[in-house]
């Protein structure tokens, strides 16, 4: 009966529909409250040729090139974001680790990042409690794959100087999202040198990010003594000091965990690079301190060669006088010692 | 996959290359009590710059050993090849009770 009904009703909805359109269309052009002179100061510096704008898109809802309301699309503004504003990374796999396992790790990451000094970021400034901001979150990989790409391959401001790209009257559309991001990536060329062809072979498999906000060499020391010792250097706790991490529960997570790599400040580094990181003594003061006695040592060589030369001038010189005196009392002497 | 037959796994790979592929996912698809139960897994990562390929070495009940290298197989093949001899264990204990 609906079914009879609704066909019915068919060709009059399409009417209607088409009726809508035209009257919306008629609104737009006679009772714009903003004539087009100063509608959209964005749209005068559009290119030439470029697409027409695409009406009734609002700013909090810009179109996209993938479904926005999906799990997948989300993780890749998320993964975007946190690539572009995290500079440390350390990718961690781990191989089927229970929920009682993950809270143990947690747990002694968290013990053994509490006992770091908070890091000062410049001279001067509050020192700034990175503790809390630390994170091991499981990623997916599939979709930090895509980030990465986009991260490195995709140039917003390319896109929007394109005469391809979409545009709304608000300007173009060139979010992580949007349809030109994804033909920009689609159609990068992937060197070997780039940052994202060392470390595609990493993303394989279940993988696990420890997420530290700032490259804070003493953090990651921390870490790496609970999620990855290395005996000798990052030595794990003793029994004595820590015996929660004698807990069969975390040494069984631990032993699914493994240090693979890292990404810091954009740069792919292996585990022994992680480790360098890591072994930096004072962190950034300790590097500062270093440079200025690499500087101060180089000034004070350049002064020793500029001296140098006059100097063993002066003393080539000094040779030379003491010689002709020499030859010249020698010979006032007698000839004797020049001849034998 | 069966594990209950296996003593030892010990897998060595180096992540930057494409090779680590099968054995990074042969540690995975090794449930997560299997330390527990018997088997002992080791792993040891190669540095980045280093030639050799990624291997797999599997140590059954029986004492068989089978050995692999991992840029010539896939995951596929090393389930496959992995369950054959785990299959003929399960056949012989089977029988056996």
């Amino acid at each position: 009966m609906t079914r009879i009904l609704s066909r019915a009703a068919q060709p009059c909805l399409r009417r209607l529909s088409v009726e809508a359109t035209h009257v919306r269309g008629a609104f737009a052009h006679n009772f714009s409250t903003s004539d087009a002179q100063h509608a959209s100061p964005g749209l005068r510096a559009v290119p030439e040729g470029a697409q027409p704008p695409i009406d009734f898109a609002p700013v909090t809802k810009p179109p996209s090139a993938r479904p926005i309301d999906t799990r997948k699309s989300q993780m890749i503004r998320t993964y975007t974001s946190l690539l572009r504003t995290t500079p440390l990374i350390l990718f961690f796999q781990h191989s089927n680790l229970t929920a009682v396992e993950w809270a143990a790790v947690r747990r002694e990451l968290k013990k053994a990042l509490d006992g770091v000094a908070p890091m000062t970021a410049a001279p001067g400034a509050e020192p700034l409690d990175l503790s809390p901001r630390v994170q091991l979150q499981v990623l997916r990989t599939n979709m930090l794959n895509v980030a990465l790409k986009l991260v490195e391959f995709y140039n917003p401001e390319v896109a929007a100087s394109s005469t391809s790209t979409k545009r709304t009257s608000k300007g173009p559309i060139v979010h992580d999202l949007s349809e030109a991001a994804y033909e920009q990536v689609k159609n990068a060329e992937i060197s070997p040198e780039s940052a994202y062809a060392q470390i595609e072979p990493l993303m394989v498999g279940p993988l696990a990010g420890l997420i530290i906000p700032a490259v804070s060499p003493a953090h990651v020391a921390a870490a790496l003594s609970v999620l990855a010792p290395v005996p000798g250097k990052f030595p794990a706790p003793t029994r004595k000091k820590n015996p929660g991490y004698y807990d069969p529960i975390f040494q069984n997570g631990l032993a699914k965990l493994m240090l693979i790599g890292g990404r810091i400040e954009g740069k792919v580094f292996d585990q022994a690079g992680v480790h360098w990181v890591g072994g930096i003594e004072g962190g950034i003061d300790g590097l500062r301190a270093q440079l200025v006695a690499i500087l101060q040592g180089a000034g004070l060589g350049i002064t020793s060669t500029l001296e140098g030369g006059s100097r063993s001038l002066w003393l080539a010189l000094e040779g030379r006088k003491e010689q002709l005196e020499g030859e010249s009392k020698g010979e006032s002497k007698g000839e004797a010692p020049t001849s034998s | 996959m069966i594990t209950k037959f296996m003593t030892e796994v010990t897998a060595k790979f180096n992540p930057f290359s494409t090779c680590a592929k099968p054995a990074r996912l042969f540690l995975t698809f090794l449930p997560p009590d299997v330390r527990m139960n018997g088997t002992a897994v080791h792993t040891s990562l190669l540095p980045r710059n280093s030639p050799e390929s990624s291997s797999l070495k599997v140590k059954f009940k029986d004492g068989k050993e089978m050995d692999f290298n991992c840029s010539k197989i896939n995951i596929k093949g090393l389930v496959e090849e992995v369950d054959r001899h785990s299959r003929q264990l399960q056949k012989a204990a089977d029988l056996s009770e």
